[in-house]
């Protein structure tokens, strides 16, 4: 340091400005910290993208803002880079290609000891018989070494077997350009030991074409070469021998659960090409069908070596996860039970299948509360939800039978449904009662506030892949949003009751400020005229079922009921006059409605960055988003000085480290000049507020809209319930006296299909309206 | 005498007169002589000597006390309103941070300005002060000059000079002086600092002044090891980490507020984030995140919702009826700020209290049962904007 200048105090354990930094750092894109294994790329790097694609193989991103990422080496990290093919030695290497300064020691010998037991050893089935499967030889012997394990060994005198390893062969992914070639022109030949050279190849190809003279460029070519190799090195790797012992398969279990003890968990893999055991499933993808790029790259990571690998697939909502879960399907063509959180998705999935597959009717059956079928034939397709099959208490006759039918068979292949939302145990209670070969995860966020993630890397496998949400959006298949946070100042009087209210009826206080109500108000007028669909989103149903009715739009929350849910959705997706729909957090996951292209939140689950992100999703996969300079929207609405702000800043951590920028906006331009502005006079206001104040304490309690239904997941977003402690006055009926709004629900508007001729006129004006809008915006234009 | 500059005359000396002249031209801060070439001091050392003094300052200002600087250096910061002492602690003040931003030549002169400005409180002539400045600019680099031929007010600055380093002495009693590059260039465009080793807070300033990456996360990248932009990004920036030649940083609520606290501005921190964007950061227009800059305006207003108002604070009333009685004659000349009923406290601006006071003593005579007010003592009251 310059004339003794100390600065160390303002790092404390994060200085590591003593790391050499080798003489030509300006071309290698990353730093690696010796402490905790962050990583930092420059986005900007000429050979970034090859980086980002070596780090998300390797690590898990912590942001991915437009210039700078940062990354970070876990223990699950490594792991998951070891089950998709990486070694040791490679993954240092490469990584101290690609670092200014040189990879720590610290580091390396933590990649070491992560990489040294993790996935040296499989579980495979193959011709019916389950084997332990190692490339290294002495691994297994160190493990028969083991009591317990040399117990489960099926003949304990045998020697153990060597063959060649697998390849990814001449298995073709349905729905990729290679599929596309193999079934069009069979008459070309088919080129089965050379899967498709990677595509970053091509563009460094091209880069060196376009670029022949830009030092800069082949400099960064020439490390990125070198990175190439050594992926073509793990190719040739593969060629090498595997040696394997065979185990008893009740036993699998003990010998899964003794493995993780000693530390070498297993990976399984699915050898579905020669399980003979389980008929086939006659089902492929539509030709129509194709996949995108990302999604081809996840599943080959799933299929890298012609078998199935257990894992977890994390895309952004409206990427096509469906469409990702189903081509899995169709590659492994097995018996395939599929769990997801309720039972509308349940539906969707099974309409998902049958619009991207070639699956027919008879082959496909749901298992819900309500619908208990079976598929005919050998195998099939059965869609669930969790606690259909978690359940442990005692079933209706049916659908124990039904679940006898579940346990009873082998499943090829398992695929689980946004799995952060679902509690470990359930998780395992599903593990363990199915018999599924393969399992595949999927999800949109990996970010769980109770830091369960460790148990998902367990339950069903390594994380095999992680888009990038801007990316994505950059390249069309997720819809751009802008996002803002609008606050929105406390009325005097509500801020003068939420300082005096204990927490719970904050929280009423602060999502029925009436400023927000007006916000609210204004930005549904606002967006309706633009012709945008809107979804209003409030975990509080008692502030739902408020702003629903005084601005007249249809709800849905956990108490609607199963028809009137379909209807609104159903209204909402195809009638033009229904452009706005309230929902409670049943319709944070799984709700799938393409047309919707704004978003309004106005009371939200304290800091959970999940159900931000999964909320954000909703909208994602707007059908318009292709439409040139399409702009999804969405709106927090925030309450000043309240625990909202803080809440709200911490919600937005995952959305803001995947890049996304929220705008604070603190004045609506224009609210006060909107007409039939809601609770403009102090007197309205007051009234509110006695409204409020006189709601029942548990109105505010968001944990009271999960009682649903019996597939609906019990409290999605924590799986906490809580004990709720009622007044004794509630218990006296001494609370009999409330607040009652006159509107009448939207909801039964929709649900008269003939409606009363002063709607009609209503909405006959309000078409008028918008045409004329319409009109002159086009002659303006 | 054989240079004709002597002449005797019976027994007096005679000087030249052309030599008498330029002498005493001399002497009143013309020129100065260089006494000898042989001894002199390297040009590095003398460089490195600056670099370091002038770096102590602006270290100090930025909160690093690895080395305090002199007295006198102290008073000027303070005077020139650059940092704020309270007893135990200094800190930067708005103007100070400003001042950070400008190059060195700048800062010299305002500096140099302040110096000036205060000679007289100082009781220094201000003429000899001045000229003394600009014969610095004249001389040469590298070469020492005796200190003899100076005023006495002019031996008084070197002590000054020598703290701000621009002159260096070998010792402090010594009977000669160096000036260094920042006394030689004040008067030219000459770089006034020179790059003397690798971690100086010079070092190719010119050429590294884009060195940070904003993100919309908040994160801030600073492509610098330089000590004094570490220590001015930490004036707003909650540092996280340092690499060879990158400092990672996030810019948070608190970290703006306790810049905000200092005086520093929303503005001041947004230039210097745009004035030091690195270059990747121009293909993005705006080039900041809007996001961010909004934010650190809004964490700026944030602070100033308090407003206050000079008023009077009416207290124990004997009743009720007292307190509601003057209250709606206060309200009704619509001068009450704020009032408490269950406390029976009001409070009314300064004009209100005028009428009020006369009510008071109209409707209220001689004490008996009336209120008695804190009016005495005017307060202040502040309340949420």
């Amino acid at each position: 340091m310059a004339d003794g200048i100390n600065q160390d105090y303002l790092f404390g354990s994060h200085d590591y400005g003593d790391l050499p930094l080798k003489p030509d750092h300006p071309n290698r894109p990353l730093w690696v910290s010796p402490e905790d294994g962050h990583i930092i790329l420059e986005g900007f790097s000429p050979i970034a993208e090859q980086a980002q694609d070596f780090l998300v193989a390797i690590s898990e991103p912590v942001s991915r803002t437009s210039l700078m990422e940062e990354y970070k080496i876990t223990p699950y990290s490594l792991y998951a880079a070891v089950s998709v093919g990486l070694e040791t030695d490679d993954i240092i290497e490469v990584l101290n290609r690609l670092s200014k300064v040189p990879v720590p020691a610290s580091i390396v010998s933590f990649i070491k000891e992560c990489t040294m037991s993790y996935g040296k050893v499989k579980l495979v089935l193959k011709h019916n018989r389950y084997f332990v499967e190692s490339a290294h030889a002495d691994t297994l012997q160190m493990l028969l070494r083991d009591q317990i394990i040399k117990n489960a060994r099926v003949d304990s005198n045998s020697h153990i077997e060597t063959s060649s390893a697998p390849t990814k062969g001449d298995l073709v992914i349905p729905g990729t350009k290679e599929a596309q070639g193999t079934n069009n022109q069979s008459g070309q030949p088919n080129q089965p030991n050379q899967p498709d050279p990677p595509p970053e190849n091509t563009t460094n190809e091209g880069e060196q074409q376009n670029k022949p003279d830009d030092k800069k460029k082949n400099t960064g070519d020439e490390y990125f070469t070198a990175l190439i190799d050594i992926e073509k090195q793990d190719e040739m790797e593969d060629d090498e021998e595997v040696h394997s012992f065979e185990i008893k398969s009740d036993e699998i279990e003990t010998v899964k659960r003794r493995c993780n003890e000693l530390e070498y968990p297993m990976l399984e893999e699915y050898d579905f090409h020669n399980d003979t055991r389980n008929p086939n499933l006659d089902i492929d993808l539509k030709p129509v069908t194709v996949i995108r790029p990302y999604q081809e790259k996840s599943l080959s990571k799933m299929f890298g070596n012609g078998r199935a690998r257990s894992g977890i697939i994390v895309l952004p909502c409206g990427a096509g996860k469906t469409l990702v879960g189903i081509t899995a399907a169709c590659t492994i063509k097995k018996s395939i039970l599929v769990l997801c959180t309720s039972s509308v998705s349940v539906m969707q999935w099974k309409q998902q299948f049958m619009q991207w597959s070639n699956v027919n009717d008879s082959q496909i059956s749901v298992f819900t509360a309500d619908q208990k079928e079976k598929f005919g034939g050998d195998s099939g397709i059965v869609v669930s939800t969790y606690s259909m099959v978690a359940n442990t208490r005692n079933r209706s006759h049916e659908s124990q039978k039904m679940m006898d039918f579940l346990t009873s068979r082998e499943w090829g292949f398992i695929l689980l449904d946004e799995v952060h939302v679902v509690p470990a145990a359930m998780f395992r209670r599903v593990v363990t009662t199915i018999k599924a070969h393969s399992k595949l995860g999927l999800t949109a966020t990996l970010v769980r506030e109770d830091d369960k993630i460790d148990d998902l890397n367990f339950l069903i496998g390594p994380k095999l892949y992680e888009a990038n949400w801007m990316d994505l959006a950059a390249k069309g298949h997720i819809a751009n949003v802008q996002c803002a946070e609008v606050w929105c100042p406390m009325v005097p009087c509500f801020y003068r009751e939420y300082l005096r209210e204990k927490s719970r009826k904050r929280m009423l206080l602060y999502s029925m400020n009436p400023h927000k109500f007006q916000a609210c108000q204004f930005l549904i007028d606002f967006h309706e005229d633009r012709g945008d669909k809107i979804i209003v989103f409030s975990d509080c149903v008692y502030s739902l079922e408020q702003y629903a009715r005084k601005l007249k739009k249809p709800y849905i929350h956990g108490g609607t009921s199963q028809v009137e849910r379909m209807r609104v959705l159903q209204r909402f997706q195809f009638d033009s006059n229904v452009n706005t729909i309230f929902l409670s957090k049943v319709g944070d996951t799984s709700i799938d409605l393409p047309e919707a292209t704004c978003l309004i939140q106005i009371s939200s689950h304290f800091g959970s960055r999940r159900q931000e992100a999964q909320r954000l999703g909703r909208i994602l996969r707007a059908k318009r988003r292709n439409d040139e300079g399409f702009n999804a929207f969405f709106y927090s609405l925030v309450s000043t000085d309240t625990q909202e702000m803080f809440y709200s800043t911490k919600r937005q951590g995952f959305l803001v480290d995947q890049g996304y920028a929220f705008k604070v906006i603190t004045h609506l331009f224009g609210i006060e000049r909107l007409p039939e502005l809601v609770y403009r006079s102090e007197k309205e206001q007051i009234e509110l507020l006695e409204s409020v104040l006189l709601a029942n304490e548990s109105a505010a309690d968001i944990g009271s809209d999960i009682k649903a239904s019996e597939d609906d997941l019990a409290g999605t977003i924590h799986g906490v319930t809580k004990r709720m402690t009622g007044s004794t006055s509630a218990l006296a009926g001494g609370q009999a006296m409330s607040y009652i709004e006159k509107n009448k629900s939207a909801n039964k508007q929709i649900t008269k299909d003939s409606r009363h001729s002063l709607f009609k006129k209503r909405d006959k004006d309000a078409a008028d309206r918008a045409k004329k809008k319409k009109q002159r915006l086009a002659g303006e234009a | 005498m054989d240079l004709n500059i002597i002449q005797l005359d019976q027994n007096a000396i005679q000087l030249n007169e052309s030599f008498t002249s330029s002498l005493s031209s001399l002497l009143t801060g013309k020129h100065i002589e260089s006494i000898s070439k042989s001894i002199s001091t390297s040009i590095d050392q003398l460089d490195s000597f600056a670099t370091h003094q002038w770096e102590i300052i602006l270290h100090f200002m930025v909160g690093n006390y690895t080395h305090t600087p002199s007295k006198g250096v102290l008073f000027l910061l303070e005077n020139s309103n650059l940092i704020n002492s309270s007893k135990s602690s200094h800190n930067i003040t708005s103007n100070g941070f400003q001042f950070l931003l400008q190059d060195v030549q700048f800062q010299l002169w305002q500096l140099l300005l302040q110096y000036l400005s205060l000679s007289q409180i100082r009781q220094m002539d201000l003429v000899e002060v001045t000229s003394f400045l600009f014969i610095l600019g004249t001389l040469e680099l590298g070469k020492d000059y005796s200190i003899d031929s100076l005023t006495i007010t002019q031996q008084a600055m070197l002590s000054d000079l020598r703290d701000y380093g621009l002159i260096w002495q070998r010792k402090n009693s010594s009977k000669r002086f160096y000036p260094t590059r920042l006394a030689t260039s004040l008067t030219s465009s000459a770089p006034p600092l020179l790059p003397t080793n690798s971690s100086s807070s010079f070092t190719s300033a010119s050429n590294n002044k884009r060195f940070i990456v904003l993100e919309t996360n908040y994160r801030l990248y600073a492509y610098t090891s330089n000590p004094l932009q570490i220590s001015i990004l930490n004036l707003f920036v909650t540092l996280k980490a340092r690499y060879p030649n990158l400092v990672i940083g996030v810019i948070t609520r608190d970290s703006i507020r306790s810049a905000l606290s200092n005086g520093i501005t929303a503005e001041q921190i947004i230039g210097y984030l745009s004035s030091h964007a690195h270059s990747q950061m121009y293909r993005n227009n705006p080039l900041l995140p809007v996001t961010v800059s909004d934010q650190i305006r809004l964490w700026e207003l944030e602070k100033n919702r308090l407003k206050a108002d000079d008023g009077v604070l009416y207290e124990d009333f004997r009743s009720q009826p007292d307190y509601e009685i003057l209250l709606n004659y206060a309200n009704s000349y619509d001068c009450v700020l704020w009032s408490n009923d269950s406390k029976r406290l009001f409070f009314v601006t300064l004009q209100g209290h005028q009428i009020v006071r006369e009510f008071v003593k109209r409707r209220l005579p001689g004490g008996t049962g009336s209120a008695s007010t804190s009016n005495s003592n005017s307060s202040t009251l502040s309340l949420p904007t």
